[in-house]
């Protein structure tokens, strides 16, 4: 393997007597984005920080509505996610961008507008999820005026983005940008298609699509956030600062092309594995699962370019904490990327869904590749923005030990929990019953473990402030250079002396508009051919008669449980498993969510599924429990709701709620807006009047009522009805 | 579109179809990728080695840590 000195001689020749042009690089843009990217980081794990010790201690939100888990685990995944991966990506992507081709980028505007506007939709994001304000769709959460926010400020980024590689001085664009150049599009589509709702007023709008389809929407989206947000942008940081900071050419960059193409095309079909035993139909399930098993391949090939690129300079990473933060960034990459694929095998994630497994899967991601090389490339940056040296080497070093052992402290005991719930879930006695017939049992067994995790969560923390010092140290001992004056021969002049064979890859990297519309086609090319079908064959959703569309009163509680996040500790999807159906009743169907806008199917069970709660308990159950959980279930870990006993349910906006779902599909009769507030009330005293039964006395006007009414109905529309034929025909095998 | 797709003879076709879809999008980088000749992969992959401006080649014997 060449070192750099080599490789520079070996270039082919530059061609000479081109005009000369001088311009200088932003690095004002880069430093901004930069510090943000450390306050975000900050905030957003330690909102993480909070909801993990919620999990074991659910008295330390002190009863307060704004942070109860339901509420910041959107707040902690927003701003991890957004906030701090996304400011990471911007500044990695403008300082190598301008490099890379060799020029400044194409708007000063844009690039502010850019910064300030992601910073404001981060705060209004900070803002409104505490207040409930939530479309309950993972990483999607944010409401239709910010989702158009987004829509306007990555638009802002991505002219900024192409408008610099239309205007660079180097006639190839090396494979980073076209990690760049694919997330700009990816994400683009991706938040524009699943943010699709009909609005009802300011901070409310229902999803579009109902059910089974904007279940696999959703999870075409929110499987892609991970593939487009935090795997390709990243990539495309770890092809130019990996070389840098080793001062070594990457190992293959035939191996790139080859790693760019399969990924982007495979990534966007793996969505379904999400849902696999869900009422999703069969086909989808085995396409997402062939796809991420698939996936392995291109993912693997990145992983081994990155680290086969260090060969022969292993010695540097004994010393360099930036080389070690990368190495062990890559590595936790090649880790999530291996075990993904495995957890998208049905038998495997029979096991793993719903558990703690995915938790752990998903840090793994986040603490080590995202954020360890997060802090790599500040680590290399600040100190070149700055032209000084890093203040502290030892401290760098210190807070690599301190991530890592973090890391541990958090990934391990998830994966202990995640394995412990999900065979405590699924064992019987040799009788042939539960094993654990209360769901609380398992819930008990895994405090430990939530324990040990809030320890490496502070650990990781620590280790974020470390680093804080240091590059603020670091700054403090530099002198920032705003604009670095930098000479390059002009694109035109070079044009003349290069001709490229038509129809090669080395001629496709001298075309962005090309590079681009073909990146384009891949990333369509999946999505569409598993959502069209799903959206315009009617056999895929087969319908059931005795499904009808919520109340006004069932309506108002379910929009609450939004509200309150619920859908992040308690599913709605009964997988067709024994151990399941033994436990919760009947297994999901399709057609029992065509009227669900948006679906609240969940990912996780933190409590237990709540799909067929409904008539399982007494009204006055559901009221004490919400009361005090812990004093209708020992030892439960859900937060108090003392707020939903006095706020008055809020009416105002019914009409415009019913009328908003009936343009999208759900068969309000015309009318009925008329008497919804009637029936509204009629339901209300028949709850109030339940209530008495069980010596409690209730206002009929506050929101427990109307979310009491919500949970009762769960599940019960299929009681009512004999079994459908075309539903029997595709009803999947039921396994243990 | 929906009497199409159903002309396909089934949605579950769309699994073989994507399947050799991914062939033929592997199978083309694969050979793009072994057309490239060695001069241009060195120069391409040498970029990001390139100084990046005068004072950082200046820095550059006194690496930042």
């Amino acid at each position: 393997m060449m070192n750099a000195a080599a490789a520079s001689q070996q270039q082919p020749p530059r061609p000479e007597g081109g005009t000369v042009e001088t311009f200088k690089y932003d690095n004002r843009i880069v430093r901004a984005f930069a510090i943000a990217t450390v306050i975000w980081g900050i905030v957003g794990m330690t909102a993480g920080l909070l909801a993990a010790v919620e999990l074991f201690f659910p008295a330390a939100n002190l009863n307060f509505q704004f942070i109860t888990f339901g509420r910041l685990r959107p707040v902690h995944t927003n701003a991890v996610i957004f906030a701090f991966v996304g400011n990471g990506m911007f500044t990695g992507i403008y300082y190598s961008l301008q490099r890379l081709c060799k020029a400044r980028m194409f708007s000063d505007k844009l690039s502010w507008l850019n910064f300030w506007g992601w910073n404001a939709i981060i705060v209004a994001a900070a803002v409104t999820l505490p207040l409930g304000l939530t479309t309950s769709k993972e990483y999607a959460e944010l409401e239709w005026p910010i989702k158009i926010a987004i829509a306007l400020i990555w638009v802002a980024f991505t002219v900024n983005l192409l408008g610099t590689i239309v205007k660079r001085r180097e006639k190839h664009i090396y494979v980073a940008i076209w990690f760049y150049i694919a997330t700009a599009l990816t994400v683009a589509i991706l938040h524009i298609v699943n943010g699709l709702e009909v609005p009802v007023s300011l901070w409310k709008g229902y999803s579009i699509y109902a059910g089974v389809q904007d279940a696999l929407v959703q999870w075409w989206y929110g499987h892609n956030a991970v593939a487009f947000f935090l795997t390709t942008p990243y990539l495309g940081l770890m092809y130019y600062y990996l070389p840098k900071a080793a001062n070594r050419p990457i190992f293959s960059y035939r191996l790139s092309i080859i790693h760019f193409w399969a990924l982007i095309f495979i990534y966007i079909w793996a969505g379904p594995h999400h849902l696999l035993y869900t009422a999703l139909p069969d086909w989808a399930q085995s396409l997402g699962m062939v796809f991420s098993i698939m996936l392995i391949a291109p993912s693997w090939g990145g992983m081994l370019n990155g680290l086969l690129t260090l060969r022969g300079a292993w010695d540097k990473v004994r010393q360099d904490p930036v080389l070690k933060f990368m190495v062990a960034a890559v590595t936790a990459y090649g880790m999530a990327t291996l075990e993904g694929p495995a957890l998208a095998i049905k038998t495997v994630n029979s096991l793993s869904h719903y558990t703690d497994w995915t938790i752990a899967h998903v840090h793994t991601g986040a603490l080590g590749w995202n954020g360890l090389l997060t802090f790599s490339v500040l680590y290399w940056l600040i100190p070149r923005l700055y032209s000084t040296k890093l203040w502290s080497v030892r401290l760098a070093n210190y807070h690599f030990w301190i991530a890592l052992l973090g890391m541990m402290f958090y990934v391990i005991p998830m994966y202990v929990s995640g394995i412990t719930e999900g065979m405590m879930w699924k064992q019987f006695t040799r009788d042939g019953f539960l094993q654990y017939p209360n769901f609380l049992e398992t819930v008990q067994q895994i405090l430990p473990f939530y324990r040990l995790r809030a320890i490496g969560g502070t650990l990781y923390i620590f280790g974020v402030w470390l680093m804080a010092y240091n590059l603020w140290k670091t700054a403090r001992a530099g002198v920032f250079v705003p604009e670095e004056e930098v000479r390059a021969v002009s694109y035109r002049s070079q044009a003349g002396a290069h001709s490229e064979p038509a129809f090669t890859h080395r001629w496709l990297e001298s075309k962005p508009i090309l590079l681009t519309g073909l990146a384009l086609v891949a990333v369509l090319i999946g999505g569409m051919i598993e959502i069209i079908p799903m959206i315009v064959v009617k056999e895929n959703v087969p319908t059931i008669s005795s499904v009808k569309p919520y109340s006004a009163l069932e309506l108002l509680g379910r929009d609450i449980y939004i509200r309150e996040g619920c859908v992040g500790c308690h599913s709605q999807m009964i997988r067709p498993f024994r151990s399941e159906t033994e436990r919760y009743g009947e297994y999901s169907k399709a057609g029992e969510f065509v009227y669900d806008h948006p679906f609240l199917w969940g990912s996780k069970r933190t409590g237990p599924d709540l799909h067929r709660v409904g008539g399982k308990y007494p009204d006055a159950w559901h009221y004490n429990h919400l009361d005090d959980p812990r004093a209708t279930s020992p030892g439960s870990i859900m937060p108090r709701y003392p707020w939903l006993f006095t706020q008055q349910l809020d009416t105002t906006s019914l009409t415009a709620r019913i009328g908003a779902l009936r343009r999208i599909g759900v068969p309000y009769p015309p009318g009925y807006e008329s008497k919804a507030l009637d029936e509204l009330n009629k339901q209300a005293g028949k709850v109030v009047i339940n209530l008495k039964v069980g010596q409690i006395k209730a206002a009929p006007d506050r929101e427990i009522i109307a979310v009491i009414a919500y949970l009762q109905r769960l599940g019960t529309d299929i009681k009512l009805a004999p079994k459908p034929v075309a539903e029997s025909a595709t009803a999947p095998r039921a396994a243990n | 579109m929906n009497e199409l797709i159903d002309k396909l003879g089934g949605i579950k076709a769309f699994g073989i179809f994507s399947i050799c879809l991914f062939v033929v999008v592997f199978s083309a980088s694969m050979i793009l990728a072994f057309c490239l000749k060695k001069p241009f992969l060195k120069s391409m992959s040498a970029l990001p080695l390139e100084e990046d401006s005068p004072a950082q080649a200046k820095n550059s014997n006194t690496p930042p840590l």
